[in-house]
């Protein structure tokens, strides 16, 4: 929401994720196993950031691996696991359990009519009433009353407002235009109402190039860019790659036990360098051609799932 | 190839595919291997002119070339008519217009409330479960939703342990049905009627309309009463009208083989209950 203009928001993770501060507001793009911010996700483990809220719909493996990061401190999403491909995410579950994570679970639509009161500059917004549910007693703060109008039973739920949104794309300029392929999801809700919005990308193009394009999130909502391929592993982003189930399969499997999960911290997080040193760790040519393999047809398409 | 036999998990797509109707407006959100796989055979049979709302990428009418592991991928949505932003989809779902949504539950209690937020006490969860992404909201204000669970059954052991799916009372009501501690419907001011049908992988159900208690409406074949109540933790209403579940069409469990290719709709089953060869009679 805060408007920012400069010639060059090009940073490396490092300087780009040194914009967030400890305990806050946190929405991120991409939804369930599609265009999440994993590079990001990854660097804000690596800063060591701590005690994040994140404010947010349906994720996966973004919202697990800062479980397991210990990035997290309250969870305030609607979903957070693999769905029936991969099952639970364990180590959200396991700080959830353990307290670590404070249990805000909220709802999709609620969500949404909280980000569009931001989006809209107004305090609150009305439902159609909400009831009987038991997450109305882990949402004290909503208030039931009649339309003032109708007298029609509504519900109200105050606006909330991020502070920062990290949000992974396939393109950007220097001057921070970003251009999302693909469903935007809630994607450039997120870059209007957040006070800080990093975006990695696939990949910098021109100014010329991104007219050509025309951008998703104009550039002057946009705080830096951060160019890294495969942003997104091992969640999708098409065109440029399918969902890397082996690799989330291994992660889900390391996921069973703290001591396993160091093991993967330390492999695919601590232990990595650059953005190619990861990609060399994750399999290299072979693995991110694989990836890519889903445009030769159907068949090599369903390879990917099994 | 023609097949000449069905498994439970594909006679739960046929029943939730049925309670599709003609021209009906019918949404899922996530967790979608059977209710996806459910909307395109509707699609293909009794209901061509239903209109199929994908997942939160907001795909209209997807034809896939097979259904992929994940409700949001690129491989489902690719053919659709078209996408709409998927705050439209719960906009329609505010003002009445979706006309059906799917929700499953880890727990479903007899007024159709259900849980997929945790087992155990929220303040000290046995198992924190991933949430129920849209299901609150869109269960108080959408007209219709059809309940599901494929783990209906449960074994020996578990209703020892009194671990049902169907349960007396939820652990917690993520999913709103017709009556819950905070009143009925009508007396929360809830908009939407709530669920009017449940399917399992034992039966079908619909629920008594004086005492809104879900009521056994058909047995599926692959079980008997006897096995049904052992499973489930409440006593069963039921009336005369009861009966056998009709058996799939050998079209319906052809088409159903070539949607979901991968076989993505077995894994929510258990594997012994899959082993179970239900042939056509003719």
């Amino acid at each position: 929401m805060s408007v920012c203009i400069k010639e060059n928001k090009i940073m490396s993770l490092v300087e780009a994720i040194s914009l967030v501060a400890d305990g806050d507001k946190l929405v991120m793009g991409g939804v369930l196993t599609a265009r999440e911010p994993n590079a990001l996700v990854r660097q804000l483990i690596k800063s060591k950031k701590k005690n994040l809220h994140s404010i947010d719909g349906a994720h996966s493996f973004a919202v697990d691996l800062l479980c397991a990061g210990d990035v997290l401190g309250a969870c305030e999403n609607s979903f957070a696991g693999y769905e029936f491909d991969l099952g639970l995410a364990l180590n959200y579950r396991r700080a959830c359990e353990k307290g670590t994570v404070k249990i805000r679970e909220t709802d999709c639509n609620i969500l949404l009519q909280q980000w569009r009161a931001t989006e809209y500059g107004i305090p609150f917004m009305p439902m159609p009433r909400l009831g009987g549910s038991d997450l109305l007693s882990v949402h004290p703060e909503f208030i039931q009353m009649q339309c003032p109008y109708t007298g029609d039973p509504v519900t109200l739920v105050p606006a909330l407002k991020p502070d920062v949104a990290i949000i992974h794309a396939q393109f950007a300029d220097v001057r921070g235009n970003v251009k999302i392929m693909g469903p935007i999801f809630k994607d450039k809700l997120k870059a209007t109402i957040a006070e800080t919005v990093i975006v990695s990308v696939e990949e910098v193009v021109s100014e010329a190039k991104m007219k050509e394009l025309q951008p998703t999130i104009p550039y002057y909502l946009t705080t830096a860019i951060v160019k890294v391929p495969f942003g997104s592993h091992p969640t999708c982003c098409y065109p440029n790659y399918a969902y890397d189930r082996k690799h989330l399969k291994e992660f889900v499997a390391l996921s069973k036990t703290e001591e396993t999960m160091k093991e993967y911290l330390g492999k695919y997080i601590y232990g990595v360098e650059t953005s190619d040193d990861y990609l060399t760790l994750i399999g290299g040519e072979q693995k991110t051609s694989f990836l890519q393999s889903w445009k030769q047809g159907k068949d090599q398409w369903m390879e990917v799932f099994k | 190839m023609i097949p000449d036999f069905y498994t439970v998990d594909e006679l739960v797509i046929v029943c939730l595919s049925r309670t599709i109707k003609e021209n009906d407006i019918v949404f899922n959100g996530v967790a979608s291997a059977l209710p996806f796989t459910a909307m395109a055979l509707a699609k293909m049979t009794h209901a061509k002119n239903s209109v199929f709302l994908g997942g939160l990428q907001g795909a209209v009418n997807p034809v896939f070339p097979f259904l992929p592991p994940v409700s949001v991928d690129q491989a489902f949505s690719q053919n659709c008519d078209f996408s709409i932003p998927v705050d439209e989809v719960f906009n329609m779902g505010n003002s009445g217009k979706l006309d059906r949504i799917f929700f499953g539950g880890a727990q479903i209690d007899k007024y159709g409330n259900a849980n997929n937020t945790v087992i155990g006490d929220i303040s000290r969860p046995k198992v924190k479960l991933p949430g129920g992404a849209g299901a609150f909201s869109l269960s108080c204000a959408a007209k219709k939703f059809t309940l599901w669970s494929s783990r209906h059954f449960i074994t020996e052991a578990a209703r020892q342990q009194k671990n049902f799916t169907m349960t007396d009372k939820v652990d917690f009501i993520t999913t709103v049905g017709h009556v819950t501690p905070a009143g009925t419907r009508k007396e929360l001011g809830l908009r939407g009627s709530g669920p009017d049908l449940v399917v399992t992988d034992l039966g079908v159900f619909d629920f008594e309309p004086n005492s809104n208690v879900m009521r056994l409406k058909s047995i599926h074949p692959c079980t008997d009463f006897g096995t049904i109540q052992a499973c489930t933790a409440f006593p069963l209403v039921f009336d005369e009208s009861v009966k056998f579940t009709v058996p799939p069409t050998r079209e319906e469990i052809a088409h159903i083989r070539k949607i979901d290719t991968l076989n993505i709709r077995k894994k929510l089953f258990d594997p012994m209950r899959l082993e179970l060869k239900m042939v056509f009679a003719h």
